[in-house]
């Protein structure tokens, strides 16, 4: 049974040439799937319309069975850039998502604390976020997606402005957390090693359609040698040559 | 870098020394020496003949301030919130903001009387202004992503002006406060020009008439003052709250 379901689903920007054109995708609980595309694809697009941030013009997105209409509890979302309120300390950003919905208890502050542990900046919870480097911000960012424990999470490219290792390191942390909460992910990039490393699917979009999608055979829990192995770099190599065709 | 406000003080000191060598070539009622205003201005804060006159206008100042601020600020608010409201009074906002507003201060002597209520509302209206504007623009100029968050966080519009909006546009309602609190000053002394008996404006109308110039010039020092105090304590109040706001190690 599947836990999220695109059907079919088109989109334009004010009623000009489609962004998006006909796109099915279906993800069951517990998965991480990777969309990839190079910019302007519509990647984003799709992502904001599954999380019930735009309303698609034909076709049907369901969580569980009911239609998207609107933004979830249930589900979180991981922006481009942290996005963390900068008159706010760290766990009060990290407890903003409560915030909204009631008062904060020390049990939520106790939780708060516990996640931050599992990115190492708990003894940062009183910083405010541009006393922190760039990927302790993205942590951040994660963590407070996470505070809800959302059944799903969405993610726009988190971590495309980090250098290489932070990126890897963050990439571990993301999936630790992941399998700890049992977490369904839908996740967007346009790193083709990133994707493979992440992901039970990917997928290849271009011009707004889906055109590939393969199951990636890698164990759980993936760890730093997969990244050279021969499979890893075949399979990057095949993705590679449906996004960019073979004369780039 | 680091002695400059030496500098400074040794520039005060040699203006100061120039001030008095000139003064005793001309008349005390052209230029006094400062030495001379000195001594009046410490006279008059002895016999307390000033303090009645500085309450009044700090007064004036601090409730202008007050009810100017507070309604510029939620006016602009609600025009950067509704869009309707907006595109509604912002013709005739424009057209306000070419007024002379101390221009009007004879027609609010004329409605409020001599007392302290027209130079309040004086006040008020020089503040109100650039409050408006600044709060107008912070409300409208925020982060577009991070509204999308709260949209996604299900938080209502008022959440999203009470923990966003407002927060997000402090630096720049803050520098609207920091003009209105200078214009309110001026506003406070013109209204007091024009009609009434109390009030640092008034005393230098007064000393105009008696031709007391030391008295004017120590009056003008006491609204110096004033002044400064008011813009150093909402610059420090601005340091404190805008502290996040900046990066530092």
């Amino acid at each position: 049974m599947s836990f999220l379901t695109i059907e079919d689903v088109t989109y334009s920007y004010q009623g000009k040439n489609p962004v998006l054109h006909q796109v099915n995708w279906e993800i069951k609980k517990g998965e991480f799937h990777c969309l990839l595309g190079k910019s302007g694809c519509g990647k984003t697009t799709l992502l904001k319309l599954a999380a019930g941030l735009l309303q698609s013009d034909k076709g049907s997105i369901r969580l569980q069975g009911s239609e998207v209409v609107k933004p979830s509890p249930e589900c979180g979302f991981v922006f481009q850039s942290p996005n963390l309120l900068e008159w706010k300390t760290v766990i009060d950003n990290v407890l903003l998502p409560i915030t909204l919905k009631r008062k904060i208890t020390e049990e939520d502050r106790r939780q708060a604390l516990e996640l931050l542990e599992l990115v190492g900046l708990a003894s940062y919870y009183d910083r405010y976020p541009l006393q922190l480097s760039g990927g302790q911000q993205s942590r951040v960012a994660i963590v407070r997606s996470l505070v809800q424990k959302p059944s799903l999470l969405f993610m726009d490219e988190p971590f495309s402005a980090l250098d290489a290792i932070t990126r890897e390191e963050l990439q571990d942390d993301l999936l630790r957390m992941c399998n700890m909460h049992n977490m369904t992910v839908l996740f967007i990039t346009h790193d083709i090693s990133e994707a493979v490393y992440l992901s039970d699917v990917v997928g290849v979009m271009a011009q707004g359609e889906i055109v590939y999608q393969s199951t990636v055979e890698l164990e759980r829990p993936r760890k730093m040698e997969m990244r050279y192995d021969s499979y890893f770099n075949e399979f990057c190599l095949t993705l590679r040559q449906v996004m960019g065709g073979e004369h780039s | 870098m680091k002695k400059m406000p030496i500098y400074s003080f040794l520039l005060l000191v040699l203006l100061l020394a120039l001030w008095e060598m000139a003064a005793g070539t001309m008349s005390e009622l052209v230029l006094p020496a400062p030495s001379i205003i000195w001594f009046t201005l410490l006279d008059g804060m002895k016999s307390g003949y000033f303090t009645q006159h500085i309450i009044r206008t700090a007064l004036e100042v601090l409730l202008g301030l007050l009810f100017g601020g507070t309604l510029g600020f939620v006016i602009g608010i609600l025009m950067g919130e509704v869009t309707f409201l907006r595109k509604l009074l912002f013709p005739y906002i424009i057209a306000s903001q070419a007024v002379p507003k101390l221009a009007l201060a004879p027609l609010f002597i004329l409605w409020f009387g001599f007392g302290m209520t027209s130079k309040v509302v004086i006040t008020a209206l020089v503040c109100f202004f650039p409050l408006l504007e600044s709060t107008v623009t912070a409300i409208q100029s925020s982060d577009k992503q991070k509204q999308e968050l709260f949209r996604m966080l299900g938080a209502t519009r008022f959440q999203t002006l009470i923990h966003l909006k407002i927060p997000a546009g402090m630096p720049g309602i803050l520098a609207g406060l920091r003009v209105s609190a200078v214009l309110a000053v001026v506003g406070a002394v013109v209204g007091e020009f024009i009609g009434g008996s109390e009030g640092l404006g008034a005393l230098i109308i007064a000393s105009q008439g008696m031709m007391d110039t030391p008295l004017m010039f120590a009056t003008l020092i006491l609204l110096t003052v004033m002044g400064m105090i008011l813009y150093l304590m909402i610059t420090w109040f601005e340091k404190k709250w805008l502290k996040p706001y900046k990066k530092e190690k």
